[in-house]
């Protein structure tokens, strides 16, 4: 809930001041702003996470709510009609209503904690998508590379094989041509090293992966099944 | 020909080990002939591997190296119905493959092949594969 942002609007200073009151008695507290309907549209408010809107000044109800975003969470402290509460929760599908009674400040939090929850859930939910994502192009990438290996070692056959050869009988070549072939063997062995290293940790993730099922199909088959 | 070939071909059957050369590649092909032929062996190329036991019933080599991953007939093809013809199954097959994991060798061994050498090798190392059966 600590990386969570909080809009209180309201016109009613006693409402923000009890509001936030029981907000910091609380063990977590998200980041709250303050702001009335007169500053609405020109607080830079960040997209907070919840907007918790409290009394107003006549006729400002409307246009404020005209102005947020359908999908905004938000949660209404207000008198207001069934009718009229009705028609609004049609348009703010995530609009939640606490009528002003004595234990406001309560429902308001309980509330509060919930959506501020959900909201982090669906956070994390999209960062966990989001790593998903690259953890499939990055797989993409090591197929590809695996299933290219027999190219490579091909290719890095004939590179080795006829460097080697050249190297066999130098008699005819130049320093530099022998300097040039010997880079050529060094550099193909150096390749072949990479290739081989990435050979066995193919191996290792292969032999993790199937001690990891092992394991898994173990805690399977000694947890009791639910009814 | 002249008599003088002839007798140089004789000769040469007589001194020098025929190795049979089995790889889709010519270009393996050649190179593992050049990297034979100077020490003292008779490599002998051949790149459809449909055709190995023609190969093998009209040049009689003493060991063939054979690629795994080829069009049409796998080596692990070729090496399992050699082994399994019983004019042909003496003679040792090097299975010379970049099919490098401990489950290709196992699998190789089980289709009976008598050596097994990775892409990319050096001289040395195939040489040393060679020399134990020729």
């Amino acid at each position: 809930m600590r990386n969570t942002n909080v809009l209180i609007l309201t016109d009613d200073a006693e409402f923000a001041r009890l509001l936030t009151a029981c907000w910091q008695v609380e063990r977590q507290l998200p980041g709250i702003c303050l702001v009335t309907s007169e500053f609405w549209k020109e607080a830079d408010t960040s997209s907070p996470d919840l907007i918790v809107v409290g009394p107003l000044k006549d006729g400002k109800l409307g246009d404020v709510l005209r102005s947020m975003e359908p999908n905004t969470a938000l949660i209404l402290c207000a008198p207001s009609e069934a009718g009229e509460l009705g028609l609004l929760r049609k348009k703010y599908p995530k609009l939640l209503h606490v009528p002003l009674r004595e234990d406001w400040t309560q429902v308001v939090l309980l509330l509060a904690g919930e959506s501020l929850r959900r909201t982090e859930a669906l956070k994390l939910a999209r960062q966990a998508e989001r790593h998903a994502a690259q953890y499939a192009n990055q797989a993409t990438l090591g197929r590809y590379m695996y299933d290219m290996k027999h190219n490579m070692n091909n290719a890095l056959t004939s590179l080795l094989g006829n460097a080697e050869l050249l190297l066999l009988e130098p008699g005819g070549l130049s320093a530099q041509s022998l300097a040039q072939i010997k880079t050529i063997h060094t550099m193909a062995l150096r390749i072949n090293e990479v290739m081989q290293r990435f050979s066995s940790l193919a191996s290792e993730l292969r032999e993790g992966e199937t001690q990891s099922q092992v394991e898994t199909e173990e805690v399977n088959s000694t947890s009791t099944p639910r009814r | 020909m002249q008599f003088s070939d002839v007798e140089n071909c004789a000769e040469r059957m007589s001194v020098q080990k025929k190795v049979l050369i089995v790889d889709d590649s010519p270009a393996q092909v050649k190179l593992i002939q050049s990297l034979l032929e100077p020490e003292g062996y008779w490599p002998v190329g051949l790149s459809d591997p449909r055709r190995v036991e023609e190969a093998i019933a009209m040049e009689r080599p003493c060991v063939i190296l054979l690629d795994v991953v080829m069009p049409d007939r796998n080596g692990f093809q070729v090496c399992r119905e050699l082994k399994s013809n019983a004019e042909f199954n003496s003679i040792p097959v090097i299975l010379v493959t970049s099919k490098d994991t401990a489950s290709d060798r196992y699998w190789g061994q089980q289709q009976g092949a008598d050596g097994y050498v990775t892409k990319p090798f050096t001289r040395e190392e195939l040489l040393r594969a060679v020399r134990r059966f020729a």
